[in-house]
């Protein structure tokens, strides 16, 4: 296989390995789940008991987000999206996480999470005009697509270095708990950025001052084309927590209600506990980036086996053994959300670009003189064009 | 308010006194700042007197105080960071200046971060390299964060305010020489500083001598001893505020004495003299009847031994810089 013969497949380098993918044998990974890869109960952790109304709502999400993904990646070949941050296969974490918040928390993003947005309610107009950078973005089309956040539903957008954001939402935890509010936090971040300092300094300090935050690590199996074993030489991301004294569990991320009753339960040691790490095993079936080949990394049969793990299946499994779906409305579903996705792209394409000299504004609350001049200065030469 | 006489950081602990007891959103936060009141002592008695959750002692990890800071920021708080020396500073560069710097405008105007870094700067306390540096040259070039430097105790009590009341990020550099050297009475009387607005330290007709920080004090002193040997007059501003800087005032000195010197203990190789030379001969070039002259340190490190004397400017180069600019002609 040619890929082996540029040495670019790694995992197969050195022992025979069994799987790729832990979550079959979740307990001996000391992995937390609820469901089987078929959707049925039989995990580590009980069912978390969620009505039907919110599992359905959960269920949902899953698809409007994975059918985002679908069609923000083809607009990007299609050149109308400049870039584009596939998401699939992280679906469950992104929402089950944030579902078992409540929307007066705050959540701090990295730049893959539509599916926590839309759960706290930004409309789909809203996202495609962040995603083609318009007006109407509430950040002003100032970042790439799918850095996403909005003050009103209280998401912080990230900072784009990975990872540098997650102490200041442990700071941001640490001010509620300095004023006695009873804000909670939940900060998402990948593997790679636990090599980073501020993971570190975020954990050492949320170790000695306790404030009420779930840091939440997607193991999604890659930074970019850097595997765990070249990220980290300790066997899992969660025991990190040990060493700053904070409680850590282990997770199957593409398991929703094991997401979901995981994170969960570390909100609500929020107030007696502080800080947990939460390290939800998942994978990044997509590539990075629309800049990134995984095909030189990575074999496509890993991909292949986690594809067995998908949450939309599972999810969509358990909910049929409920009686709560059915594939009528899998395929209604499917439509709709096809629809609405439709109908948001071509709106979002219909609207204006961020007039040129908005770049001045929010650099300072008040302007400076200096910007002051600059901004005259290009609205003069802007003139003779317009 | 009865006026008092404080020493430069009795004024900087009288101004964060202020700001903690009239503001309740205010923190004071980094390494030994509670109960030892800091390695200068700036904040001595305030962990004591506002509690532990107001004077906060931190690990010793800069780049995380300043990253904690900004979320406090982010949540609504008011922290003051202190990050001891300003050779340790550049551990938080990319906190300052890539996320505190950013936020607002990353965020299209929804969230602020006003949080306030204190950085003791400035050489001539015998500290090599890693206790002297003057970095305020980093903190200008990307926007989103204010520059103060005060050389009297009033103005440090007073920017101290007006750092803690912005809505933004500031870097206040504390002049470490002057700390205990310097003191003069004034009311503290909560008054915060203006921004931008630069200070004639006093007038005079033949040349214009910019400083900022500890060096005001010695440009003083050289411009009054020229005078007083029936030499030059020279106009000594004191900036105090670097970013934004007061234009307006330097140009109005500059159309009377068209002869322009700049002194600051930074390297003078793209430092702050680079960019006030540039504006000047930009908006004052048919006033200029010499070239402008910067004094400033070379592009070497601060040196332990020889680093007081020859690195900072000092008396007899700054009269140099004031020489060559006043004997030019065309």
């Amino acid at each position: 296989m040619a890929r082996t013969a540029k040495g670019t497949s790694r995992a197969k380098e050195g022992p025979a390995r069994s799987s790729v993918c832990p979550l079959g044998e979740a307990e001996a990974h000391g992995i937390l789940q609820v469901l089987d890869r078929d959707g049925n109960v039989s995990g580590t952790l009980p069912d978390p008991g969620l009505d039907e109304a919110t599992l359905v709502r959960l269920y949902e999400m899953l698809v409007l987000v994975r059918a985002i993904d679908e069609r923000g990646f083809k607009l990007q070949r299609s050149g109308r999206v400049e870039f584009w941050i596939p998401h699939r296969g992280l679906e469950a974490v992104h929402v089950a996480a944030t579902l078992a918040f409540a929307d007066s928390d705050w959540i701090f993003l990295g730049y893959r999470h539509p599916g926590c947005m839309l759960l706290r309610g930004v409309p789909l107009l809203q996202m495609f005009a962040q995603f083609f950078g318009r007006e109407g973005d509430p950040l002003k089309g100032r970042r790439l697509p799918t850095l996403m956040g909005d003050r009103r539903v209280n998401v912080v957008p990230m900072t784009t270095q990975v990872g540098s954001y997650i102490p200041h939402a442990a700071g941001a935890a640490w001010a509620a708990r300095l004023r006695g509010d009873d804000t909670r936090f939940l900060v998402f971040f990948g593997d790679g950025s636990t090599s980073r300092g501020e993971f570190h300094s975020a954990l050492n300090f949320s170790g000695v001052h306790r404030p009420p935050i779930v840091f939440l690590c997607e193991n999604n199996g890659w930074a970019v084309s850097t595997p765990t074993s070249t990220q980290t030489a300790t066997r899992t991301f969660a025991e990190k927590g040990d060493a700053y004294a904070i409680r850590n569990r282990r997770v199957d991320g593409n398991d929703p209600l094991a997401v979901y009753s995981v994170v969960k339960e570390a909100y609500d040691l929020c107030a007696s506990e502080g800080p947990s790490l939460v390290e939800a095993v998942t994978y990044r079936m997509g590539l990075h980036t629309t800049s990134d080949d995984p095909d030189l990394y990575r074999d496509r049969s890993d991909v292949a086996e986690w594809e067995q793990w998908d949450p939309l299946p599972r999810t969509r499994k358990y909910l049929e053994a409920r009686g709560f779906w059915d594939e009528a409305r899998e395929a209604a579903l499917w439509e709709r959300v096809r629809a609405e996705i439709a109908e948001a792209v071509t709106a979002a394409e219909a609207l204006p670009f961020p007039a040129p000299e908005t770049m001045f504004d929010d650099t300072f609350e008040t302007p400076t003189w200096l910007l002051e001049e600059q901004k005259r200065r290009l609205l003069d030469e802007l003139e003779p064009r317009a | 308010m009865s006026p008092q006489t404080l020493t430069m950081l009795e004024a900087l602990r009288a101004g964060m006194a202020h700001m903690l007891e009239t503001d309740d959103s205010v923190v004071l936060m980094g390494e030994d700042v509670g109960r030892s009141g800091g390695i200068f002592r700036t904040s001595t008695g305030l962990a004591q007197r506002f509690g532990g959750n107001r004077v906060i002692d931190t690990p010793l990890d800069e780049k995380g105080i300043v990253a904690h800071a900004i979320g406090m920021a982010l949540y609504g708080l008011r922290p003051i960071v202190e990050m001891q020396f300003s050779g340790f500073i550049h551990d938080a560069f990319e906190h300052i200046m890539f996320c505190a710097a950013r936020y607002r405008w990353a965020s299209g105007g929804q969230y602020s971060c006003p949080l306030v870094i204190r950085s003791p700067s400035f050489g001539g306390i015998k500290g090599g390299f890693w206790h002297s540096q003057s970095a305020e040259a980093y903190f200008f070039h990307h926007g989103g964060i204010k520059v103060l430097s005060p050389s009297t105790p009033e103005d440090a009590y007073r920017m101290m305010i007006a750092a803690v009341q912005d809505p933004d990020p500031v870097l206040l550099l504390e002049p470490v020489p002057l700390y205990r050297s310097m003191s003069a009475e004034f009311d503290t009387d909560g008054v915060p500083a203006e921004f931008g607005e630069a200070r004639i330290v006093r007038p005079g007709a033949d040349a214009t001598l910019l400083a900022y920080g500890p060096i005001v004090h010695e440009c003083e002193r050289v411009a009054d001893t020229l005078a007083a040997s029936g030499g030059a007059e020279v106009e000594v501003i004191d900036l105090r505020s670097l970013m934004p800087y007061d234009v307006e005032t330097i140009l109005a000195s500059v159309r009377k004495t068209g002869r322009v010197v700049i002194a600051h203990e930074a390297p003078v190789t793209m430092g702050f003299g680079a960019e006030l030379a540039a504006v000047l001969q930009e908006k004052a070039f048919g006033y200029l009847r010499a070239p402008i002259d910067r004094v400033g340190a070379p592009d070497v490190p601060y040196h332990f031994s020889i680093g007081d004397e020859m690195y900072r400017p000092t008396a007899s180069n700054i009269r140099a810089g004031i020489t060559r600019v006043t004997e030019f002609a065309f």
